[in-house]
């Protein structure tokens, strides 16, 4: 069997002098989809940066991409095998969304050339229409809205190719509409057997249809993780948000 | 012509255009001035100085562009932040200990350089909008720079040093015969072509191009020497002219052009011809005297950065 696409071990990140992980051991194995739930400042934008390599303020523990320690990864190799989606985009320089989009394209090297620049632009025009921004491909960034925006960054994070994405927050500017959208290719396009993505949300009913897995972060540094069905309980989300949960026909509701 | 019209032209036509418009800029540099039209004046006199103002207006301009993708900030000049006031001193200091010119100016802009990367970290690092500050650090860096100059300049009565406008606002009333900085020019503008899809990633900011399998930290690392250099060789030959990096590439950027590669060949061209314009028109208004050319590219360029922030770029 081979190595998980991501392992984490004794992981734990502290942000302002309380503890927001510790002891992660978790595995995300190639076909899964997570989903990291907690409350407001439990952590889930650090752990995710935390994955994808990018400093934090205090770090311990390990995380091993295809079970060899991240920071052992050379910069380039990195690149394609994992991706991150920012919560936020830097958008100091007024590009183009098409260029956005071929600026954050990273294509392994092969002779073919040609064909290979054809199969990108044909893998290209169906994530932009199956992520519905297909109209905007020749807007700048910084003129979109926020859940537009949103949407190119999925796309950005998606055409860079990478068996691993990790999501913060792919949903939070959505309309219910576009919550459909982004949740279907995340389903069908985003995953295959041989990748797996990692996101942040906060929906339980959102979650129940495009996750396999969930994490949880309590919040004081405990988590629980499983498959979405075991985590999605009354007991785990009212540990995770401090609040009642109620099932109502199967939808999660706070009570 | 409208900026979405210029901005739909292939690139290479508008390199051409634009070197077109160069060259006619420098034909008119060459042919025009007081004495009028004579082939003696031309060659002993205004051919090393169009020369110059060509090689310093490119090599400001590519270090403008340069700055701007290294500290995200479309505004960043190499004027305004600080490093042509370090170049300044560093010059000085080289006249006064027996440096080699350039080698002293391109330290100072170097130290320059690494002040304003280090004191504007915090800013750096920040998601939130850094420009205001970044901007308010580099004009502090600039007026300390510049007061060192002033001391310096008053502190050494030596007959070697130029005068005090050369060092502070730029002058190209003495520069001489080079055609090295046109070299230099030519060759930034190569590297900047190698580098040009890494630069265009790192536009998107630095975490976004690590991720990309960017080799963040050189990359900057070569932007800030690279732009040092370009600054310490330009102040070494010209003293501290302003704006012409913010003029130049943030014009080219609200035309639409953003790619590393077009903007830099379009930034040389561009700014070899607005230094070589603005340098026919310091030595042409007020014949027979000669004004600092530095002090013609405040009046253009100054306007230029009210206009750019007016606009909404930060």
């Amino acid at each position: 069997m081979s190595a998980p696409l991501l392992e984490t071990r004794a992981l734990s990140l502290h942000a302002a002098g309380r503890p927001l992980v510790e002891g992660l051991d978790w595995a995300v194995d190639a076909g899964q989809r997570w989903c990291v739930i907690g409350r407001n400042g439990a952590g889930k934008s650090l752990v995710l940066r935390a994955l994808a390599g990018l400093p934090v303020p205090r770090r311990s523990g390990e995380v091993r991409w295809q079970g060899r320690d991240q920071q052992a990864w050379p910069v380039g190799a990195a690149a394609a095998l994992r991706a991150l989606m920012p919560q936020q985009a830097q958008d100091r320089f007024a590009l183009t969304v098409e260029r956005t989009l071929a600026l954050s394209e990273v294509v392994p090297v092969d002779a073919a050339g040609a064909a290979r620049v054809r199969r990108t632009s044909d893998r290209m025009s169906e994530l932009v229409s199956a992520l519905d921004i297909a109209a905007l491909t020749s807007r700048r960034v910084d003129q979109l809205s926020g859940g537009e925006r949103q949407r190119v960054a999925l796309a950005q994070c998606a055409v860079q190719g990478a068996a691993l994405m990790l999501l913060d927050e792919p949903v939070s500017f959505q309309d219910p509409a576009h919550q459909q959208v982004v949740g279907r290719w995340l389903v069908n396009g985003g995953a295959s057997p041989r990748r797996a993505w990692v996101a942040s949300a906060h929906d339980p009913a959102w979650i129940a249809r495009v996750a396999t897995h969930v994490l949880a972060l309590l919040g004081d540094g405990r988590w629980q993780a499983g498959p979405v069905g075991a985590i999605l309980s009354a007991p785990v989300l009212e540990r995770t948000y401090g609040c009642a949960w109620r099932s109502v026909d199967g939808v999660w509701l706070p009570a | 012509m409208p900026a979405h019209d210029l901005a739909r032209e292939p690139a290479a036509l508008r390199i051409a255009l634009v070197a077109a418009a160069t060259l006619a800029v420098a034909a008119c540099a060459l042919c025009l001035g007081s004495g009028g039209f004579d082939t003696a004046l031309i060659l002993a006199l205004r051919v090393p100085r169009v020369a110059a103002a060509a090689g310093v207006g490119s090599l400001l301009a590519l270090a403008g562009l340069s700055l701007q993708v290294l500290l995200r900030n479309p505004l960043a000049d190499p004027y305004v932040l600080g490093h042509s006031g370090g170049a300044s001193v560093g010059a000085l200091v080289a006249l006064l200990t027996g440096v080699s010119l350039w080698i002293g100016a391109a330290a100072g802009a170097l130290v320059a350089g690494v002040a304003l990367l280090w004191l504007a970290r915090p800013a750096l690092a920040a998601a939130d909008d850094a420009s205001p500050r970044l901007i308010l650090l580099g004009a502090m860096l600039a007026a300390i720079f510049g007061a060192f100059s002033t001391l310096l300049l008053v502190l050494v009565p030596d007959q070697r040093l130029r005068g005090a406008i050369f060092w502070i606002v730029g002058d190209l009333s003495g520069a001489d015969a080079s055609l090295w900085n046109l070299a230099a020019a030519l060759l930034f503008v190569a590297l900047l072509w190698w580098r040009g899809r890494s630069i265009d990633r790192l536009m998107l900011g630095a975490d976004a191009a690590w991720l990309l399998g960017e080799p963040v930290r050189r990359l900057r690392v070569e932007l800030l020497v690279l732009a040092s250099l370009a600054v310490g060789l330009a102040v070494s030959a010209a003293g501290a002219i302003g704006f012409v990096g913010l003029v130049v590439a943030q014009g080219w950027r609200l035309a639409g052009v953003l790619r590393t590669r077009e903007l830099a060949t379009l930034s040389a061209l561009s700014g070899a011809a607005l230094v070589m314009a603005a340098d026919l028109l310091a030595r042409t208004v007020a014949t027979p005297m000669e004004l600092p050319v530095g002090a013609v590219m405040a009046l253009i360029g100054a306007p230029c950065f009210i206009f750019f922030l007016a606009r909404g770029v930060r």
